[in-house]
């Protein structure tokens, strides 16, 4: 998780900037949850989707959403 | 020699040890969730499966209803713990006589193994031998039975662990109320502010910090508890009381399905994780959003 910089825990993070996400990020935490969605999807895929539509979609529209985290977030 | 050589060199002992303790084990628990390996199977080797193991896991029933309960479990117990933590904090913050006497006892279950602690726990509760199911029934009129009602059961699995881990809460709590500055209070008490404004304005939000620190402490414990569920319940009766860890025990070692074991043990982790995130995420690192003109 993210240091901050008057070290209670309020505030900006160090070397973080503010995206599309409700919280200060540094990269570190956008590829941490970019890992987390990446997981939460496919896990809600297997669980709902599977049976319809394969797998493989999960997994290109995660990469996706992790990137967009990444860049964006 | 450079500093920052100096440092890396007073590092390593560090980063060797959580290479091998933390990070070696991660890794091979990972790569073994992704394996089909059932040392009662036919072919008693481990073959490489993708992610069969986690298809299983999302339809399982008895897994799911086990991290369920596990999750009502944790967030009964830490939210008393925290409630109970503070008010206990500051009951010793007073002047109280033999002050320093019930802060000795209070921290005495810390000190007690969990296996000890369901022992003593079933000593208790064991219809027929045990205080508590005497006394409810002589003098409430309850019929405590710990092997067939699962409401009792799983309170009393509750009560168990705030029992035993209150006293590290409010240890964490009395510390941080000990370092609090006065003055904020002085001010406030100037200015006319009553108890109930003082706590939410001024105790709240300087203990944030210490309340998060404990909460995420206890929430993993909570989530990973075995010992004491097992010596107390065995996890029943039924599977009223099968939390998770008790749950991937039961998988991986009577039953010797390591790789579905793994997969459980992570899937486990990642919930942990991701509750402890989302938490730090409210109350932390939240921030305003600019609002749309």
């Amino acid at each position: 998780m993210a240091d901050t910089e008057n070290g209670n825990g309020n505030g900006k993070v160090r070397g973080g900037r503010a995206g599309f996400l409700p919280i200060h990020t540094n990269a570190f935490d956008r590829v941490f949850i970019g890992t987390v969605v990446f997981v939460a999807l496919h896990l809600f895929w297997m669980r709902f989707l599977e049976a319809h539509i394969p797998l493989y979609i999960a997994t290109v529209l995660s990469l996706l959403i992790g990137a967009i985290i990444v860049a964006r977030g | 020699m450079r500093s920052t050589t100096i440092g890396w060199l007073m590092l390593a002992p560090t980063l060797l040890i959580l290479t091998v303790f933390g990070v070696v084990p991660f890794v091979y628990v990972l790569v073994v969730g992704f394996t089909d390996w059932n040392a009662f199977a036919a072919d008693p080797t481990a073959h490489f499966a993708g992610v069969e193991n986690y298809r299983r896991l999302v339809f399982d029933g008895q897994f799911l209803n086990s991290l369920w309960k596990t999750l009502w479990f944790a967030i009964f117990a830490v939210v008393s713990q925290v409630v109970l933590g503070y008010f206990l904090a500051q009951l010793l913050m007073k002047d109280i006589p033999f002050k320093g006497f019930f802060r000795t006892v209070h921290t005495l279950p810390l000190m007690v193994a969990p296996i000890a602690v369901g022992a003593t726990w079933r000593l208790l509760t064991v219809p027929g031998l045990g205080p508590l199911p005497y006394y409810l029934e002589r003098w409430f009129g309850i019929e405590y039975r710990l092997g067939t009602y699962a409401d009792q059961a799983f309170l009393t699995t509750i009560i168990m662990d705030v029992w035993h881990w209150t006293p590290l809460v409010t240890l964490t709590m009395l510390a941080g109320l000990a370092s609090m500055p006065k003055e904020p209070f002085e001010q406030a008490q100037i200015d006319g502010a009553n108890k109930l404004q003082i706590f939410w304005h001024i105790t709240l939000p300087m203990l944030k910090p210490t309340i998060l620190a404990t909460v995420f402490i206890r929430m993993m414990d909570a989530l990973r508890t075995v010992d004491e569920v097992w010596m107390l319940t065995g996890g029943g009766p039924g599977a009223a009381t099968r939390y998770v860890g008790l749950h991937i025990w039961r998988v991986v070692f009577p039953k010797t399905d390591y790789g579905y074991g793994a997969a459980m043990s992570l899937l486990t982790l990642y919930l942990t994780i991701v509750m402890c995130w989302l938490l730090y995420a409210a109350l932390v690192a939240r921030r305003e959003l600019p609002k749309a003109e």
